[in-house]
């Protein structure tokens, strides 16, 4: 029976993946693997056989290492298809992997099916214009984007060890600094109050900040906001190079609504935005809109929604 | 020092047209050097202002990617190297074999850097494809990068964390777009771009094989933004009680 591995260093990726791997298993007749590298979690659901590689100073924190024994692992047990979590370090666990099976490689699929002998996956390119569906025979790669598939729980069967011995590593780590904001927690925000160059201060990211709170959620920006003025960590940039996000609201604050930054809020269930000039683009993709002073409607939204908890 | 930057002839996503049967009409579309591509030729110039050395701008494309080697060469790169080939017939992992062959014939380099991905694809795959290839080390998403004669020392941002990590050289680094703000090339610099050497090498002199890629393109449909758009008016007070009942009625937030 044809196997399709998941694979994430993140345990929270790691359980969306193996959501993404029961699917094409079902739709290949396969079974769905979970392969750890260097350690076994036991935060990391499993619906059947877990696979963890072992090798001498083996850790998934190195993805060339990682895509080292997950290629020495695959060369022998031959699965159908590896999933990996699209994360930053997981792409390159993918992209490596492919070259040395000398298999094709899908990155970012937000859906994932098996056709045939063949893995048919969903992406979205020209920053979000268009869906463009690939397809790749077995054996293949693909990356699974963060937040696509639901989180898999479940307790699995066998735990089987494999010692793929050494493994190469060229780049070290040095030292890792924890980000002060995550982008987990903007990923899991069902409200996003988000302030773009309508903002004229650094201050008055205050008042955008409250309304966030007082929505129950989190503040986010557009690209400038956090790349070219530093008002706001880079971890708080939502669009195509920043965090991808789905709340079920989402609110624009003085975003124009250029194309990459609708890349990433385009799956958010509610988009609303707020802007003074009535040809933003912005308006073109969203539900509800205001054309207005920022600086006036915030302040505004505050007074309803205080006057309506009491 | 010498540098090698890939670059790539991206479509312009912003200028994209969409036909009416809802197919993107990728024939012919407006394309230009990739957006993120450009804070990684700044990056290198940056390191060959501080270091010394030649920087070689390197793109796979028809005839017409030629203009994004103009671009880089604008910006200040030295020399460019145009890779004939279709890119409608390679997938991440053609292209790199394509890059990495043209690395090797044009090299030695010390350092390769490459953007994030590209603007219209937006894939992050060839440029560990190409260090994997190459059998170099390869560090991703830099956002901070210091070389020295023999290292490269670089800061990662990761998505819960920021990581330093150092290798030897040669190396190959991917960028993300914060890194820098990319220089505007002056008129003069564009008008000597054209006078800049630009060897072009075909797949039979780097002596890459036509084979056919893995990843198969089986359809692409625009996306339609299937948004209300509906625009509510008055006074700010009447404008934000409209949107506050709109956000309740969808129970997006508490009543």
């Amino acid at each position: 029976m044809s196997e399709v591995w998941a694979f994430s260093e993140s345990v929270t990726i790691a359980n969306e993946v193996v959501s993404a791997a029961k699917e094409i298993a079902v739709a290949c007749s396969g079974q769905a693997v979970v392969v750890e590298v260097g350690r076994a979690r036991s935060s990391v659901s499993s619906p059947g056989k877990k696979l963890v590689i072992k090798g001498p100073g083996l850790t998934d924190e190195s993805p060339e290492m990682t895509a080292g024994a997950l290629y020495l692992a695959a060369r022998e047990a031959k699965p159908a298809v590896v999933l990996v979590g699209a994360t930053r370090n997981g792409k390159e666990v993918a992209s490596r992997l492919a070259v040395k099976l000398g298999s094709g490689c899908l990155p970012d699929l937000s859906k994932v099916s098996a056709e045939g002998e063949a893995l048919v996956g969903e992406r979205g390119e020209y920053a979000g214009k268009v869906m463009t569906k690939l397809s790749s025979p077995f054996p293949c790669v693909a990356a699974i984007k963060t937040g696509a598939y639901p989180t898999f729980s479940g307790t699995g069967g066998e735990i089987l060890e494999k010692d793929v011995g050494a493994v190469a590593r060229s780049s070290q780590i040095v030292a890792v600094t924890k980000k002060e904001v995550s982008t987990v927690d903007l990923r899991a925000a069902k409200v996003i109050v988000s302030a773009g160059r309508g903002v004229k201060k650094k201050e008055d990211l205050e008042m955008v900040g409250a309304l966030a709170k007082a929505l129950g959620g989190a503040l986010g920006c557009s690209r400038p906001l956090a790349s070219d003025l530093g008002w706001l960590p880079e971890e708080c940039h939502i669009g195509l190079t920043g965090v991808n996000v789905k709340p079920e609201l989402y609110l624009a604050v003085g975003i124009s609504g250029q194309l990459q930054h609708v890349a990433g809020i385009k799956d958010s269930k509610v988009i609303a935005a707020i802007n003074s000039d009535k040809d933003a683009p912005i308006f073109q993709a969203a539900d509800y809109g205001v054309v207005g002073d920022l600086y006036q409607l915030v302040p505004a939204i505050q007074r309803v929604l205080s006057s309506r908890h009491h | 020092m010498r540098f090698a930057v890939c670059v790539k002839h991206a479509v312009d996503e912003s200028e994209l047209k969409i036909d009416p049967s809802g197919k993107p009409r990728l024939e012919g579309a407006q394309a230009k050097m990739g957006t993120f591509d450009k804070n990684a030729v700044e990056e290198v110039l940056r390191l060959r202002t501080a270091l010394g050395g030649e920087v070689v701008a390197i793109t796979v494309g028809k005839a017409e990617a030629r203009k994004s080697l103009k671009e880089a060469l604008a910006m200040g790169a030295d020399k460019g190297v145009h890779i004939l080939a279709d890119p409608g017939a390679l997938d991440p992992s053609r292209t790199s074999e394509l890059l990495a062959a043209a690395i090797t014939k044009t090299g030695p380099f010390d350092l390769v850097i490459c953007s994030e991905g590209s603007s219209d694809i937006y894939s992050g795959l060839v440029p560990p494809m190409v260090a994997e290839r190459l059998g170099i080390p390869y560090i991703g998403y830099a956002r901070k990068l210091e070389v020295a004669a023999r290292t490269v020392k670089a800061e990662r941002s990761l998505e819960e964390s920021l990581e330093s990590v150092e290798s030897s050289l040669p190396s190959v680094v991917s960028v993300v777009s914060e890194i820098n703000e990319p220089r505007y090339p002056t008129l003069i610099q564009i008008m000597q771009a054209s006078k800049k050497p630009v060897e072009e090498l075909t797949r039979q002199q780097l002596g890459v094989g036509d084979v056919q890629a893995s990843v198969r393109i089986v359809s692409m449909t625009a996306q339609a933004m299937n948004r209300k758009r509906i625009v509510f008016e008055g006074s700010p007070d009447e404008a934000a009680s409209k949107l506050v009942d709109a956000f309740a009625s969808e129970g997006v937030i508490p009543k």
